[in-house]
């Protein structure tokens, strides 16, 4: 082998590294996050917020409970003014903690001993540049506090994504506070049900109670960022199984390069196990340093991302578990390059000696021995018949197309690649188009209203005076769970009457509402409690009241993890559930909304857009540019040096074809004719295999992963389509300049001399 | 030789499927804490099965004694089981949300407690005592279809646990949309089906030996509280339930008139004022109920004379005092400390503490256990009984319930002391019951060994028994977080006594 051919060889092996090394760093750090900063801050199981209550009132009840292991008492003071640093806020979150479990962890300095100290959330800390050791100012009245270590706790968001800005100060401060907020640990977390109908039992009295689990704490904070992650991690699995099976054909089309020289190997006496060890070796190690550095590239480039990803939901990275991934991510690219070389070298040694070194195309399945003496046979034409003639077989594009498809294995490994690598990229696109939609675009979860206003219901009718206002209606949200499953959160939505079509994601089964008593639920919803249409719904309000609805649909909601159900505004009223509430608005087509944006504050509202699926904060959003961008440039990148590498193997295995054209007159343009047909006709079914594969297989496997229970559509528009066909045009073509100039710098007569 | 193979193999078989099902089924288990107790080791809140509590020697009194050692009277102690007609319009089971001391009127195991005690009976015979004493708060709410279940479960018999119309009707169905109820249906653990199964009827095989009633609050109070009368009897047997609770009623329980030491019950509380409480209605909404005139408030005669019916001696007066023998060596006093007036606090006349008097003069060289529901030292009048005791060598124990709590004490006397023993209840955890037996030494050494029984319930079988005992373990306000099981030394232990007094 060449060197040149060795490194286009390792730079595939590098670029398709690069991608399952991306791609994996994302799937590792973003799937587990939750569950590994819950299990360092030792989140509890069960979270129980009502109004402040004596904390030996409270706790007598909390004792009672039976699997609680160990429990905790918190009084949360928001809208406190802190200043640390080079920040301040008027939204400081002051939580006043007892001795015991904490649910925070640590991440730097140390916790709480004493008075006058102070443990800030880790957002805060970042966002002020605040240290432990620093100096942090309490209350209008600039009552002052040490920062003593620097917390993490992913019962919420990181600051700035959650408004508020949290820090932790011991109740020794104030020992006869009332507690708000009461935490339990569970001996058996997978028994909470059983500990929550107990719960309930014993709140009465306790004013506004609330229950959240951690699997409702997880759904929480899911609101900011859990679709996007899903989405990623989902696209991060898609990708390195391509990176994979990019790698497997590429190894595999190596090989057909090199039956003549395996012809050799058998016709000296070599035994196939030994050809075949020869070559596995050979192939990985090839492929080890290649991995290595496309895998530590890939990480690299993606770890920070991830990190700070990971750091704005309050979230933790996999630390030195990514290493034993990538490792392992090693040993299976080296194995499977190894693999992907070996087999084919295994069934090919099985064809007589003579045929392969006539070069005999790779054995494919039960085929007739034929194809491959006629491909030995074609070739030898080939080798005399494909002389300049441009008016025959129409023209050079098509001689080169002739040339590169000539030997159908390795052009079909070759299509295999570039169709698995563009079908990666239109996954890409229509991936980034979806999470603009779910970003910007309030119809992706089923809205069809386009502000929000923080009204009391008797406005409605004002605000449908506003110019520009098609119609207004009430809206309430309220927090609930399942009362057959208190560990079960969930949603409930209201509209008032006449107004159901103002959120209504697609329905997947059953009808719309039409009575008070009846919801749709979301598919999610349905899911984890087994609702089908005709099901009853039993919700457990807060306060301990229940609400029963007949399910009549089941709807693809995206909105919180489709554990959502909506209902009629008048049955919440009905049932005293209370919740938060607001005037949804939905504006006439073509209507300013800042016009109507104005109406609403003249009417005293705060007007906001109303909200898709994901945040719209701007480091965020940042993140994930930069995930995808990554990703996409690794894609890129394997585009082109298979490319490139079909080119040159075609250029160099007929380069007395090439010679001969040069002699007869064929100036560069020729030659990029000839070789732009040779890349054409790997790159136009390339484009076809990778769009079918993306619509067939890739997208409804991401959104099934991310989502089964909302449907999302990862098919690609129109737009997505020219524009991946586009850059891999764009590629092909950069190959085709540097094969072509790669070609013109070869002598003619060497290639002449070959033909003779 | 060929049959006798057969028959070998057969028998073979045949343990071993039984074996098989054994395990499999997870039936009732044997219920002496002597061999194995029913706990939380892991404290997740499910019970499994734990080694046995061997005897532990209590010196407090006198000092441990070498055998050989005879046992002279064997006799078993249940208490406090509550049977009850879970869906009875008399019942107020929302009333806990007032808070405490209002505690516990509504439990997620109440529709079981037919088949709790029938199981506690099954467990009680398989130890074999020559009596069981009944100590008291035998049913729950004074009802005369409560007492017939008692009476058909002890004697044993069909046992009809249900009441008004055939099928559950009351707070625990599903479609009851207070929450702060537990529904088996709906809420966990979840036991779709329960309330249909808790009534039907079925078969109690009855106490071998002869039981003896001693009376409780509940026995003859309405909810332990209220003597019956006319009115209360019109709501029992009405068809109209108070089901859901409402604010108001925290109002009005307030605005009755009380003595100037208010006591946490409503013992307090003038009985007209109460009555034209009920005349006036309490508020709230009511609901339909299928009546049932087997409901009606029991009185003091006609619960005496069924008990009698039932091997109980006849009342002296208008009280249930009186004595019997347990073998030849013990003899049980047995008195009644239920207040007529009203309240759950128990009450002991000058006439019951003569009565006393005689019956501990005629005990002759007899031990004595005396017997009675709330406990002399918690009981109003109690002092004269307790003086009574102190001064009688041939006293040994004083038996009770009330507490719902294992306790064993020792009271310290000039004649030598005895034991004050409490046991635990079968409406809440631990769902055990007593077994008490009196040794004694030809040296005249004697000692009072007791263990604690479980019901026969199974832990994971799916029996109503079984699942009566888990959720009450599981319910917040029970035994568990009050600590009902006591400490080790209040369940299985071997009282050393002082020696009778030379004659």
């Amino acid at each position: 082998m060449t060197r040149g051919r060795r490194l286009l060889a390792v730079a595939l092996v590098v670029a398709a590294s690069l991608v399952a090394g991306t791609a994996l760093t994302a799937a590792v750090s973003l799937s587990g996050g939750f569950e590994r900063a819950a299990s360092r801050a030792d989140l509890p199981d069960l979270i129980v917020r009502f109004r402040g209550r004596p904390r030996a009132e409270v706790s007598e009840r909390l004792d009672a409970l039976p699997n609680v292991e160990a429990t905790q008492y918190r009084t949360e003071f928001n809208d406190v003014f802190l200043r640390g640093g080079s920040g301040s806020t008027g939204r400081g979150a002051v939580h006043f903690v007892g001795p015991g479990r904490r649910g925070y962890a640590i991440l730097r300095g140390r916790d709480l001993r004493g008075r006058g100290e102070a443990v800030v959330e880790a957002g805060v800390a970042r966002e002020w540049g605040l240290a432990p050791g620093d100096p942090l100012s309490v209350g209008d009245r600039g009552g002052s506090l040490r920062v003593v270590g620097i917390g993490l706790s992913p019962d919420n968001v990181a600051f700035p994504l959650a408004r508020a800005a949290r820090i932790y100060v011991s109740r020794d401060e104030f020992p006869g506070l009332r507690v708000d907020v009461a935490m339990a640990w569970l001996a058996d977390p997978s028994r909470a049900d059983v500990t929550l109908a107990q719960a309930r039992a014993v709140s009465f009295g306790l004013e506004d109670v609330r229950f959240v689990t951690r699997d409702g704490v997880r759904i929480l904070i899911g609101q900011a960022a859990g679709i996007v992650i899903a989405l990623l991690v989902a696209f991060s699995l898609v990708a390195v199984t391509t990176a994979g099976i990019m790698l497997g054909a590429s190894a595999r089309s190596e090989v057909a390069r090199r039956l003549p020289s395996i012809g050799v190997q058998r016709a000296v006496g070599f035994s196939r196990a030994a050809v075949v060890r020869e070559q596995a070796v050979r192939a990985a190690a090839l492929a080890a340093p290649g991995a290595a550095t496309g895998l530590g590239a890939g990480a690299l480039a993606m770890h920070g991302a991830a990190d700070r990803l990971l750091a704005a939901l309050n979230e933790l990275g996999p630390g030195a578990a990514l290493v034993w991934w990538l490792l392992a991510a090693w040993l299976a690219i080296v194995a499977l390059v190894a693999a992907a070389s070996a087999w084919p070298v295994w069934r090919a040694t099985r064809e007589p000696i003579s045929a392969l070194l006539r070069g005999g195309e790779l054995a494919v399945g039960r085929r007739p021995r034929r194809p491959l003496r006629a491909a030995a046979g074609s070739r030898a034409s080939g080798a005399h018949g494909d002389r300049f003639r441009p008016s025959a077989g129409g023209g050079l594009a098509v001689l080169g197309a002739r040339l590169a498809s000539a030997r159908r294995a390795r052009w079909a490994a070759t299509v295999a690649v570039l169709g698995a690598a563009s079908a990666t990229l239109v996954l890409l696109l229509a991936l980034a188009s979806l999470l603009v939609a779910l970003r910007d675009d309030p119809s992706t979860v089923g809205k069809r209203y386009a502000l929000t206003a923080n009204l009391s219901p008797s406005a409605v009718r004002d605000v449908e005076r506003i110019p520009g206002v098609e119609k207004a209606a009430e809206r309430t949200s309220v927090e609930a769970s399942a009362a057959f499953s208190l560990g079960q959160p969930l949603r409930l939505v209201g509209f008032e009457r006449g107004a159901d079509d103002f959120e209504s994601p697609p329905l997947a089964e059953g009808r719309r509402r039409r009575a008070d008593d009846e919801a749709e639920v979301g598919v999610g919803l349905a899911d984890a409690l087994g609702l089908r249409p005709g099901s009853p719904l039993v919700v457990a309000l807060p306060g301990g009241r229940e609400g029963r609805f007949r399910v009549t649909g089941l709807v693809r909601a995206l909105d919180n993890d489709g554990r959502i159900a909506y209902v009629r505004e008048e049955r919440l009223d009905a049932l005293g559930a209370f919740g938060s509430t607001n005037v949804a608005v939905r504006l006439k087509p073509g209507a300013d909304r800042a016009a109507v944006s104005r109406g609403l504050q003249r009417l005293g509202a705060r007007p906001s857009e109303a909200t898709a699926a994901t945040t719209r904060n701007r480091d965020f959003l940042g993140v994930l540019a930069t995930v995808l961008r990554i990703v996409a440039l690794s894609v890129g990148l394997v585009c082109l040096l298979v490319l490139a590498q079909a080119l040159v193997l075609t250029a160099r295995e007929r380069r007395p074809t090439l010679a001969l054209l040069r002699t007869i007159g064929a100036g560069r343009g020729a030659m990029a004719r000839v070789l732009g047909g040779a890349c054409a006709v790997v790159l136009v079914p390339a484009v076809v295999l990778g769009v079918a594969l993306e619509v067939l297989v890739l997208g409804p496997v991401v959104s099934s992963l991310a989502a089964g229970y909302a449907g999302l559509s990862l098919d690609p528009s129109a737009g997505h389509l020219a524009l991946a066909a586009g850059g891999l045009a764009i590629l092909g073509a950069g190959a085709v300049a540097l094969v072509g100039r790669r070609v013109e710098r070869e002598a003619v007569v060497a290639g002449l001399r070959e033909e003779a | 030789m060929t049959r006798a193979c057969l028959a070998a193999v057969a028998v073979a078989t045949t343990a071993i499927l039984a074996g098989c099902g054994i395990r499999d089924r997870d039936p009732a288990i044997p219920g002496s804490t002597l061999r194995a107790t029913i706990a939380d080791p892991d404290g997740d809140g499910s019970l499994s099965r734990g080694p046995g509590e061997p005897l532990l020697d209590r010196t407090e009194l006198a000092p441990r004694r070498r055998g050989p050692f005879r046992e002279v009277a064997r006799f078993g102690q249940l208490t406090d089981t509550h049977v009850r007609d879970e869906e009875s319009p008399a019942r107020v089971p929302f009333l806990d949300r007032l808070g405490p001391p209002v505690t516990s009127t509504f439990r997620p195991q109440e529709a079981l407690s037919p088949q709790v005690l029938a199981a506690a009976v099954r467990a009680l015979d398989a130890e074999r005592p020559q009596a069981v004493l009944a100590t008291g708060d035998l049913i729950d709410n004074a009802q005369r279809n409560e007492l017939d279940q008692l009476i058909a479960i002890l004697d044993g018999g069909q046992v009809d646990p249900d009441s008004g119309a055939r099928g559950y009707r009351g707070v625990q169905q599903a479609s009851n949309p207070d929450g702060f109820f537990y529904r088996p249906g709906l809420d966990a653990p979840r036991h779709p089906g329960l309330l249909g199964r808790a009534q039907e009827r079925f078969f109690s095989t009855g106490l071998r030996a002869p039981w003896y009633a001693a009376l409780g609050n509940h026995d003859l109070l309405v909810q332990g509280e209220l003597p019956p009368s006319e009115a209360t009897d019109a709501i029992a047997t009405g068809d109209e339930a108070l089901l859901r609770y409402d604010p108001q009623l925290r109002d009005l329980l307030d605005e009755l008139p009380r003595t100037a030491d208010p006591s946490p019950d409503l013992a307090d509380v003038p009985q007209e004022a109460i009555e034209r409480l009920l005349a006036h209605g309490v508020p709230g909404r009511r609901t339909h109920v299928p009546p049932d005139a087997n409901r009606r408030g029991l009185r003091f005669a006609e619960l005496a004379a069924r008990l009698h019916d039932a091997g109980t001696p006849a009342p002296q007066g208008d009280r249930l005092d009186y004595t019997f023998d347990v073998g030849a060596q013990l003899r049980v006093v047995v008195l009644d400390t239920v207040n007529r007036a009203g309240g759950a606090a128990g009450v002991i006349g000058a006439d019951q503490v003569a009565f006393l008097r005689r019956a501990l003069a005629a005990s002759g060289e007899r031990a004595v256990v005396v017997v009675d529901h709330h406990g002399l030292e918690r009981t109003q009048g109690g002092g004269a009984a307790l003086a009574l005791l102190d001064r009688d060598a041939d006293v040994i124990a004083e038996l009770s319930g009330d507490t719902h709590r294992h306790a064993i004490r020792p009271r310290r006397t000039p004649a030598g002391g005895f034991w004050q023993i409490t046991t635990a209840s079968l409406a809440d955890w631990p769902q055990q019951s007593r077994m008490l037996r009196l040794v004694t030494a030809p040296d005249g050494s004697r000692a009072l060994e007791t263990w604690v029984v479980d019901q026969a319930g199974g832990i994971r079988g799916g029996d109503l028994a079984g699942i009566g005992r888990e959720l009450a373990f599981l319910d917040a306000q029970g035994g568990r977080p009050n600590g009902f099981t006591g400490r080790r030394e209040d369940r299985n232990a071997r009282l050393w006594l002082a020696p009778p007094p030379p004659r």
